[in-house]
């Protein structure tokens, strides 16, 4: 039997109780252990993951390997011990989504993944140094590149 | 705030479970061992931060805030540049 929920930004939100996805610990300063991964813009990459008691609450994210080719996430030790998760494998990675109003500009966060397993998710540190907070999505060469 | 002087080897504990050691101290540097329950969450501050603000940031976006379709790339883009 499905659910709704309520979302100040696409109304009321049907969805399989299946598809919920528990956050035990949340997402760093936010509100929310309970969120759904929704497809409101098909085939740009971009889902949302919104919360399901928050109706405020979404964050947009993509899958960071459709994005960058050489991401690679290694999770913090004290990630490990405290998720469980020892590694990725069978797990689906997200990161998430600083949208801007030049789409140039829309960078990913590749130092802090979502990593969910069997209906669970964890925001989790990538100790990958090559891992920046704000990557860009779209990436162009910028001045720099091009003169070096 | 509680301050307390503290030599390696040494512990503060924080309520019933979490214990703090001072592993050791090298020049500027401080060295802490943390245990602590499954739930309760650590972060190096600048981390927590940053993440914070990533996140809040990303939460702010409007429903139509992303781009249906990749940017295309600037008109003047210089192709030697790899």
């Amino acid at each position: 039997m499905s659910l709704t929920f309520e979302s100040i930004r696409f109304g009321t939100v049907e969805i399989e109780p299946e598809d919920v996805i528990e956050f035990p610990l949340g997402l760093i300063g936010l509100a929310g252990s309970r969120y759904v991964l929704i497809d409101r813009n098909p085939g740009t990459g971009f889902l949302w993951l919104h919360a399901v008691e928050h109706p405020a609450l979404a964050l947009p994210v993509v899958c960071p390997q459709d994005f960058f080719s050489d991401f690679s996430l290694e999770i913090a030790a004290e990630d490990r011990e405290r998720t469980g998760i020892e590694d990725t494998a069978g797990a689906q990675l997200y990161v998430t989504v600083r949208a801007t109003p030049n789409p140039h500009d829309i960078t990913a966060n590749l130092r802090a993944p979502l990593v969910i397993r069997d209906g669970r998710g964890y925001q989790v540190i990538n100790t990958n140094e090559d891992a920046p907070l704000q990557a860009p999505l779209f990436a162009v060469p910028t001045q720099h590149q091009i003169a070096s | 705030m509680l301050i307390l002087t503290r030599r390696p080897g040494e512990r503060v504990v924080i309520g019933d479970e979490i214990i703090v050691t001072v592993m050791g101290v090298s020049g500027h540097t401080v060295r802490l061992g943390i245990a602590a329950p499954q739930g309760v969450q650590i972060y190096r501050e600048e981390i927590w931060l940053a993440v914070k603000e990533e996140n809040r940031a990303a939460a702010s976006a409007a429903a139509d805030a992303l781009p249906a379709t990749p940017p295309a790339p600037p008109a003047e883009k210089d192709d030697e540049g790899s």
